[in-house]
């Protein structure tokens, strides 16, 4: 790791904490100071999430520590049970556990026969050379290993969201999309958005959905697991842009046998293309003309970057520009991992076209905030309705964005 | 009561581990030291930093100390421990870190400290040792593990004592003095009295806190006196003094007008002028509302919760006023509070001792107390317990003034008492 001027990645403690700490009917207790948690949930509300699980520390002191102490994790949990009776108890990991080896699933494995209606659930992955992807894909894993429930195929058809979580950019709204997508198309229901918006009961029954909806590569290994166990197919990706999200639906429509709503599509498409049409002479003019203006820069999760790179590039014939994602093992040779020694200088060469990063990125060089496609944030987002990326509805607001930059310069 | 079964005594509390939590199942908590110490360095003109630690505690500093880079050309970097670190240590990523920020043109460093790097045993002052002889910045540091210190004070204390170490010796000013702990200027909190008449009296005044500069900070030695306004700066007075020789009177912990009178006579004495009747209004009005209020509150029973500076010189004020103290939240107990919890328990007084962490629940504790009055922040939704909120407005603030301030808010809270007796005050819309 070393020295950084910015965030560092961070940690696969923190990805476990944005994965679990959305999901109702539940509490998260950490074993360890509580500085951490304390400033997670204010990440979390800035983030937007309200109302969701009950997050809870220990604390933990130089006794703890010296004696290998972990009463403290025992009168945390029996009062989480007392006052709050969650159905599940998620037990994060922390670092100074982690350094002194406390074994938090024998500490659960002892306490589990005085709770027998609550959950204990220890998630491991706090090692200190795991980082927030491989968090995030571990406690969505465990998540589906251990709390679905045996269930047949719901009557209606229904499907899940897997991967939607807090440490992505405008999940909610994206999320929001899809579901409204999903009911416009097939008629389904969501059954568990995994897990920005559900519960441990949607979780338990996530089982009895049609087809399971991956939006990052963390989520297959869940999806495969699901497959294995309940037969249900998945479908791994991110639709942006107008023909880009068709083709999705038309991928669901194959995997799952579903008919598509014709009709709902042709709409979505018409009311899309209406929206950009008065632009789109613009876009033709910079891309014939400012070929050096119609370059499109990415910064941020691979699949992010990867789907809107291929929405103005495939369907507005945007020109490629330097693009990067923020995780080492999802670097591939056209959208390689850049450390933060390696995006400043592309950003402060950054002239022309468009750059899209993270707030943090974005701030420091003083370029448009409302080019924001990945995290760290800076600001706070409190209500979940702000324009997705994702979808038809999606597509309109990153064109609205790009011809907006466009007039700034 | 049973919720308090598990407490200590003032009487048996001698450290803050004899401080317990009133309940347990942290939410959401103290702020963690780091934090304060984020907050204060990103406050100081040409003092750069150096936070050390793993991903959750340079990410979260970047909610105080959000941007990399100062207006005048200060660093506020990371510094992030890998595994092998964590196993082997960080001695040589550290210095490699430090020769850069010099390279970069930082003018002093404060290397902030979190829980592992802390826990691991790092010797961060012999890797200083090694590396400052060919720095130009002078480099020091402060040790914030929070399973050491548990709340956010010992980010403010450690990190101003901290920065006594980039003083050197200076060539004494006789009519030079330094307040510690208030900035000249403070949003929303007015300058006490005293300071702008010793300004009149010709004293040159320099303000050492949040908001001052790296040249004020090493220029300081210089002073006849240090002036303590703020919990937080006593530990770097008791250093200059030990280090540079220099006096300090303590200001932040005095209430009762006769103790203000003290101290203010002394200040008049050691700089050779008569005060004549500078403060005489405010200080009679002190005495005519310390009296009202003594015959108003005499036997009632109070409470100390979360924000609050010094809640034990506190509780003794309000113990001389004829109160009753039952359970006190100390967010940090200071060298200091051995000798002031003597005084309380002296007269009479022994209070549950405890570290409120649970806002919500731990009200259910209070309300079931039933204290006739609580100083401090109550969880926003209770109406059962009437109380003396916002303490933490007394930040800076010190002498007759803030000793009227509270007697008035407390004349305030007892008016809201008697008028719900009464049938309450009416709330709602308006008649037009």
């Amino acid at each position: 790791m070393g020295l950084h001027r910015f965030k560092p990645l961070p940690s696969g403690r923190m990805g476990i904490f944005w994965t679990l700490a959305t999901i109702r009917e539940a509490a998260l207790v950490e074993f360890g100071c509580m500085g951490h948690m304390l400033y997670s949930g204010v990440t979390l509300k800035r983030a937007g999430v309200h109302d969701a699980c009950k997050l809870y520390s220990t604390h933990i002191d130089e006794t703890d520590i010296a004696l290998g102490g972990t009463s403290r994790l025992n009168h945390t949990i029996a009062n989480v049970v007392k006052n709050d009776n969650p159905r599940v108890i998620f037990l994060l990991p922390s670092s100074i556990p982690e350094m002194i080896g406390t074994d938090i699933p024998a500490l659960c494995e002892e306490l589990q026969p005085k709770y027998p209606g609550v959950r204990l659930l220890p998630f491991g992955y706090g090692g200190f050379d795991v980082i927030q992807h491989r968090g995030v894909q571990e406690a969505l894993l465990l998540l589906a290993k251990t709390l679905p429930v045996d269930t047949e195929k719901t009557p209606q058809p229904t499907f899940n969201i897997i991967g939607s979580c807090a440490d992505l950019f405008r999940f909610q709204s994206d999320a929001n999309e899809l579901v409204r997508i999903m009911e416009g198309t097939f008629g389904m229901k969501p059954l568990c958005v995994m897990t920005s918006d559900t519960s441990v009961e949607e979780i338990e029954n996530m089982g009895g959905a049609h087809i399971n909806l991956v939006i990052r590569q963390e989520g297959e290994a869940t999806a495969k697991h699901l497959q294995e166990r309940f037969g249900t197919p998945y479908l791994l990706g991110r639709p942006y842009g107008i023909e880009g999200t068709i083709r999705w639906i038309e991928e669901i429509a194959e995997i799952s046998g579903m008919t598509a709503n014709v009709d709902f599509i042709k709409v979505e498409r018409r009311i899309s293309r209406k929206r950009i049409a008065p632009v789109m002479p613009n876009f033709q003019h910079i891309v014939r003309s400012h070929a050096d203006e119609a370059i499109l820069s990415l910064g941020g999760h691979a699949d992010v970057v990867r789907g809107i790179l291929s929405f103005g590039c495939n369907e507005l014939s945007l020109f490629k520009g330097t693009c990067w994602c923020d995780c080492p093992h999802m670097g591939s040779e056209d959208i390689p991992y850049f450390s933060e020694d390696q995006w400043v200088p592309v950003v402060q060469e950054h002239k022309k076209g468009y750059l899209m990063a993270s707030g943090e990125v974005l701030e420091w060089a003083g370029l448009n905030r409302e080019l924001q496609i990945s995290n760290p944030d800076t600001k706070w987002h409190l209500h979940p309705y702000e324009p997705p990326f994702m979808g038809f509805r999606g597509a309109v607001h990153l064109v609205n964005l790009w011809i907006n930059e466009e007039i700034d310069d | 009561m049973n919720e308090l079964k598990h407490l200590k005594r003032l009487s048996m509390v001698k450290s803050n581990t004899g401080i317990k939590f009133l309940t347990p199942a942290v939410s959401p908590g103290n702020h963690c030291p780091m934090r304060i110490a984020s907050v204060i360095v990103e406050d100081i003109e040409g003092l750069s930093s150096l936070l050390v630690g793993m991903q959750e505690c340079t990410t979260h500093s970047r909610l105080f100390s959000p941007k990399p880079e100062g207006e005048h050309g200060e660093l506020h970097w990371l510094y992030v421990l890998d595994s092998h670190e964590v196993v082997f240590g960080c001695r040589d990523g550290l210095i490699d870190a430090l020769r850069k920020m010099d390279k970069a043109g930082a003018k002093a460093i404060l290397l902030i400290v979190t829980c592992v790097p802390e826990l691991i045993g790092e010797d961060i002052e012999g890797i200083i040792h090694e590396v400052q002889p060919e720095l130009s910045a002078p480099i020091t540091f402060v040790m914030l593990g929070q399973f050491k210190n548990i709340s956010y004070p010992p980010g403010s204390w450690k990190t101003m004592e901290a920065l006594g170490r980039l003083m050197d010796v200076k060539e004494r000013d006789s009519n030079c003095v330094n307040v510690l702990g208030r900035a000249p200027e403070e949003e929303h909190i007015s300058m006490p009295s005293l300071l702008p008449a010793l300004a009149e009296k010709g004293i040159s005044l320099r303000y050492i806190a949040p908001g001052a500069s790296l040249t004020d900070f090493q220029s300081a030695p210089d002073a006849a006196l240090n002036l303590v306004v703020s919990p937080y700066t006593q530990p770097l007075a008791v250093k200059m003094e030990r280090e540079f020789d220099i006096p300090y009177t303590a200001l932040h912990n005095l209430y009762d007008v006769e103790s203000i009178d003290k101290a203010y006579a002394g200040l008049a004495e050691r700089f050779g002028f008569s005060w004549d009747d500078i403060f005489e209004e405010e200080r009679q009005e002190a005495i005519a509302l310390q009296n009202q209020v003594k015959e108003m509150v005499n036997g009632l029973r109070f409470v100390l919760s979360t924000r609050i500076d010094m809640p034990i010189p506190l509780s003794i004020y309000l113990s001389k006023l004829g109160m009753e103290p039952l359970l006190l939240h100390l967010e940090e107990y200071y060298p200091e509070d051995r000798i002031n919890a003597k005084e309380l328990i002296a007269m009479g007084h022994n209070p549950w001792i405890c570290r409120m962490v649970n806002a919500e629940v731990d009200l259910s504790v209070l309300e079931k107390l039933a204290p006739d009055i609580c100083f401090g922040y109550l969880w926003s939704t209770n109406k059962t317990i009437p109380c003396v909120s916002d303490m933490f407005d007394f930040y800076g603030q010190v002498g007759y003034g803030r000793t009227i301030s509270l007697l008035r808010r407390i004349l305030g809270v007892l008016d809201e008492i008697d008028a719900s007796r009464k049938g309450g005050i009416e709330h709602g819309a308006t008649s037009i």
